[in-house]
């Protein structure tokens, strides 16, 4: 007989031996919390929302913002600022349209791919924020040397000095350590979290595509 | 949610607690990983239950939701390692209908089994559970040829692992 076989025959007749919790048992586990992967996702994601709408708001109030507004240029201000929100309305609609999609009665398949979209939402999510804030900095940069009337003293001074070339050295190392640093932090975390949370369900959901190839 | 619908949830439920219990031996060890599991399929069945009309039945429907905690949803609590233990508790009442050669070969399927992957136990589940390839493959969410195929190659699997 096959070994198969053999074990489904014992499969059936130890049918009986399992524990059997009473209603009570079951009752109670009802009400416990759930410690599932969607539930992770769900509030990781949610707390990502909140970084970076928590970053502009303290950007707003930041010494770096109060200068750009005292230089009166909201025709360039205003338009990024809704540029802002509309990236963050639009992501966690699109997030919440693919959450509500994940259902347990779907096929194994479908239920993996689904949760991986709505991941995948939120990564998207970080990409454009990351890329918008890159390009705001920037901006915020041309703005300043354009614009600011300390930093125009300051050119000037070094102008006279004749160091110049160190001063714009040292302003652009400075921008670029502190977006290496962001950057590295953000991958870090993004490694760290979501290589413990999802490695199980991208092995799973691999294996069952390699199936239907 | 209503209390009716959580009063006849529960009851359902516990009529038909084995099944859930055979999921949890395929992809747990230990007893506390058994219960942890156990508990996780029954909150994601009850969250499921609004979605179940009763055109199918309550097992078939919820041999899908356990299925899909048990390989995707389920976050594993740390390990547990008193593995064979609870194996063999379950064993031991069978015991006297057996000799012992046939017990150690059964306990060695077993262990050949918790070895294989999650989608493998999956299909190795439903295998024994008696479920038409039609339906395992719409389960998985794959084709019902690679149902076939895949389990023969579990089968040769499970051989490569009992005759190394």
């Amino acid at each position: 007989m096959e070994a198969l076989d053999k074990l489904k025959n014992d499969w059936k007749k130890n049918g009986g031996n399992y524990p059997k919790f009473s209603e009570q048992e079951i009752y109670a586990m009802l009400h416990k919390g759930s410690s599932s992967i969607v539930k992770w996702i769900l509030i990781i994601s949610i707390l990502e929302f909140l970084f970076w709408i928590g970053l502009s708001f303290l950007m707003k109030d930041s010494q770096g913002s109060q200068r750009i507004n005292n230089m009166h240029i909201d025709y360039i201000i205003t338009p990024i600022t809704i540029l802002n929100y509309v990236i963050i309305l639009y992501f966690s609609i699109l997030f919440y349209i693919n959450y509500k999609k994940i259902s347990a009665t779907d096929s194994a398949k479908k239920l993996m791919s689904n949760i991986l979209k709505t991941r995948k939402v939120v990564s998207n999510y970080i990409f454009v924020m990351i890329l918008y804030s890159l390009i705001g900095v920037v901006i915020a940069f041309i703005l300043l040397f354009m614009y600011d009337q300390e930093l125009v003293k300051m050119i000037h001074e070094s102008e006279e000095k004749g160091n110049l070339g160190w001063f714009y050295l040292i302003y652009i190392v400075l921008a670029l350590v502190a977006t290496a640093i962001i950057l590295l932090i953000y991958w870090l975390f993004y490694k760290l979290i979501y290589g413990i949370l999802l490695k199980r369900l991208k092995r799973n959901y691999d294996e069952l595509k390699k199936l239907d190839f | 949610m209503d209390l009716v619908m959580e009063k006849s949830f529960v009851q359902q439920l516990q009529e038909n607690q084995n099944l859930i219990h055979k999921i949890c031996r395929l992809y747990t060890n230990g007893e506390d990983a058994h219960k942890d599991l156990f508990q996780e399929i029954t909150i994601q069945l009850w969250k499921a239950y609004p979605k179940f009309r009763g055109d199918s039945k309550f097992t078939t429907w919820a041999y899908r939701v356990g299925l899909n905690t048990a390989i995707t949803l389920y976050r594993k609590k740390s390990r547990t390692v008193n593995t064979i233990e609870f194996d063999n508790t379950l064993h031991k009442i069978n015991q006297e209908e057996y000799n012992y050669e046939e017990e150690e070969h059964l306990k060695l399927l077993y262990q050949a089994v918790h070895q294989l992957n999650d989608i493998d136990k999956a299909l190795v589940f439903m295998y024994l559970e008696d479920k038409d390839y039609g339906e395992i493959a719409e389960t998985l969410g794959i084709s019902e040829v690679n149902a076939r195929v895949k389990m023969n190659r579990i089968k040769g699997k499970l051989k490569k692992i009992l005759n190394p």
